[in-house]
């Protein structure tokens, strides 16, 4: 479920997760399924998030890291994009932004 | 070597060179004079080497410590001048004793000290300098900050491990936070970080098992716990996965040999030795140069190329760096072969003297330049009047293009010459056998011959591979040279020194029966000490 105080609520987004067989010691592979405008999640899905990269722990668990793609919805974070042009608009024009990213919420979350 | 032999070396110059530079004797006696010095103070330095100023140890000083038996020796780079070769393992006491003394100044743990100094690049005094300015901020930044205090209060256990207790003492078996085993743990099968973080024996050696597959990296892992930035050591290693500390161990020095300012690896394929410096000195710019004793592999110690004098590490690479840019048009224009300029014919360069005869026409010809070899001698100006560049051939043009042909042409010119020096110094290694065989044959002539009597083909063999080595970077070299005087003059040197190496090339590849020993000998050490008196004037700065 998008967040509610983010232009994705109201959406569910759904999410493939993929565990390795080293699991919990190699992060498990997270994308999205469901398309969604968002600066740090590319149109195939893929999340850039530090948790599912190099700061991945062990004794991290898998509510953890969706509690944080949560909170990545609700904070996006344009200084380290995937999707460089939509970081560009939300730092230039955040209400543009905004209105896309509803806009794909209904199209393609609801 | 002794003072008379000296003597005998430098007569043997004189009268040689003299003989050979026609037209040329005014600048001969400038060169003259300065053999004298190099040789005054490539003699001296052997014997208060430790306390020679300056910092680098020359190949001039190295091969002049192995002339006592033959004057034309090779030189034994790695022998004396404060690089000694090791195998990686006896490096271990160097790190240890280096971490001691962090231990001991620091008042830290061990595994912490190696961390900190790693983190430092292992340069101690600036490790030490940050500490005391503010040691929790380093140790935070390093992930030692909790090892560092568990020392503090060994007594009462960490603060975490304490609190940990605490909030855990009543459910007796302890939950770990990887696995979330139903079943909990006892205490005793729990490992504890520093930071308070414990995890189930089993957990820690998946993390342990996975991380030192993530390669070098490893020396860098940190505890397991999500956010916590102290790192692991060897402490843990051990109690966690005790046969896994052996690749550990491996990781931590093989970061060390990497980081420590004084090492280097053997660049020679599969090789595990490790070149150790005992001065600072040897990591100058075109300081000191290192042969590894197993598999003989010379290269610099700072930047691990073969030895390069006369140019220094930085431009050598820069040199590298274009030479890989442009070297498609290059390679097009140096296809190994070259067309007769009379007859077209194709023609392999196989040998290596510049005076090529065309097979097909008889047609004689220089190499480098494919002009008529008749134009070359020494009443025209010398038999290498090929090695300068002439940027006014079509100076005038300022157009943006021209001005890019002309940067093309000068780099191709440099690296033409670069190149064929690179082929020419190959081909004399690999003639090395066929000097071996000629030798053979040579002592078979006369039965009075000894061994001995024939090394002096080996010696030539050996000082053309040299030469050809050092002509080689010195085109590299001369490409980043400012245009003027120091070019002008550094140009007339390199010019000698190409002149003399194809003269040895010439006389040491002469069919057996014309071969003259004293010749070939002369020539040798005229050629050996013109190219130190090279490499000396540029390490001195190219001044007069």
């Amino acid at each position: 479920m998008g967040p509610d105080e983010s232009p994705y609520a109201g959406g569910v987004f759904f999410l493939d997760i993929h565990f390795p067989a080293d699991y919990p010691f190699k992060p498990p592979k997270v994308h999205f399924t469901t398309r969604i405008y968002h600066c740090n999640i590319n149109s195939n899905g893929g999340i850039c998030l530090d948790i599912l990269k190099d700061q991945w722990s062990p004794a991290l668990t898998i509510s953890k890291v969706l509690l944080s793609i949560c909170s990545l919805l609700t904070d996006p974070n344009p200084d380290d994009p995937l999707v460089p042009d939509i970081a560009q608009l939300l730092k230039t024009d955040r209400v543009k932004h905004d209105s896309t990213a509803r806009e794909w919420t209904s199209k393609y979350a609801m | 070597m002794t003072d008379s032999d000296e003597e005998y070396h430098d007569e043997d110059y004189e009268y040689e060179y003299s003989d050979e530079g026609g037209g040329t004797d005014d600048e001969d006696v400038s060169m003259d004079g300065s053999a004298d010095a190099a040789d005054a103070a490539a003699s001296s330095p052997t014997k208060c080497m430790p306390n020679k100023k300056r910092p680098f140890v020359s190949m001039v000083d190295r091969r002049k410590n192995n002339l006592g038996d033959n004057p034309n020796a090779p030189p034994q780079l790695g022998d004396g001048f404060g690089i000694r070769m090791l195998p990686a393992d006896e490096l271990k006491p160097v790190m240890n004793e280096q971490i001691q003394e962090t231990v001991e100044v620091l008042g830290v743990p061990p595994g912490a000290a190696a961390i900190l100094l790693r983190e430092h690049k292992w340069a101690k005094e600036r490790l030490f300098q940050s500490f005391f300015d503010n040691p929790e901020k380093i140790q935070e930044k390093c992930g030692v900050l909790a090892r560092c205090q568990k020392l503090g209060d060994d007594e009462e256990d960490t603060k975490a491990g304490a609190a940990n207790r605490n909030t855990r003492a009543n459910a007796k078996r302890r939950i770990c936070e990887i696995c979330m085993d139903e079943d909990c743990f006892d205490p005793d099968e729990m490992i504890a970080m520093p930071c308070g973080h414990e995890f189930c024996e089993t957990c820690w050696y998946g993390y342990i098992s996975n991380a030192l597959d993530k390669g070098p990296l490893c020396v860098r892992e940190t505890c397991p716990q999500a956010g916590c930035t102290e790192l692991i050591t060897e402490e843990e290693v051990c109690r966690a996965a005790p046969e896994l500390l052996p690749k550990f161990e491996c990781y931590q020095l093989r970061s060390f040999v990497e980081m420590y300012g004084m090492t280097r690896w053997c660049p020679g394929p599969g090789c595990g030795q490790v070149a150790l410096a005992c001065g600072g000195g040897a990591f100058s710019d075109i300081g000191g140069n290192a042969k590894c004793n197993v598999c003989e592999t010379c290269f610099c110690l700072k930047c691990g190329e073969e030895p390069h004098a006369p140019i220094t590490c930085q431009h050598l690479s820069k040199w590298q760096e274009k030479c890989k840019n442009e070297s498609e048009t290059a390679n097009w224009i140096l296809a190994n072969t070259k067309p007769c300029p009379k007859c077209s014919s194709r023609i392999e360069k196989n040998q290596g003297c510049n005076h090529m005869t065309c097979r097909s026409c008889a047609h004689h010809f220089c190499w480098i330049c494919m002009g008529d070899w008749s134009d070359h001698g020494a009443n025209t100006g010398g038999y290498y009047k090929c090695n300068k560049f002439d940027p006014n051939s079509d100076a005038n043009d300022q157009s943006d293009a021209a001005r890019a042909k002309r940067e093309l042409n000068r780099y191709l010119h440099y690296y033409k010459r670069f190149h064929s020096h690179a082929q020419a110094q190959d081909f004399a290694i690999k003639s090395v056998k066929a000097t071996e065989a000629r030798m053979i044959l040579l002592q078979e002539q006369n039965s009075d011959t000894v061994w001995t009597d024939v090394e002096f083909l080996k010696a030539a063999n050996r000082q053309l591979v040299e030469c050809r080595k050092v002509l080689k970077y010195s085109y590299a070299f001369a490409y980043y040279l400012q245009d003027g005087d120091k070019k002008t003059r550094f140009e007339y040197h390199q010019e000698m020194l190409e002149r003399f190496t194809e003269n040895l090339s010439e006389l040491s590849e002469k069919p057996i029966q014309d071969m003259n020993r004293a010749e070939v000998v002369n020539q040798t050490r005229v050629v050996d000490n013109f190219m130190k008196n090279i490499l000396k004037y540029v390490e001195e700065g190219m001044e007069d």
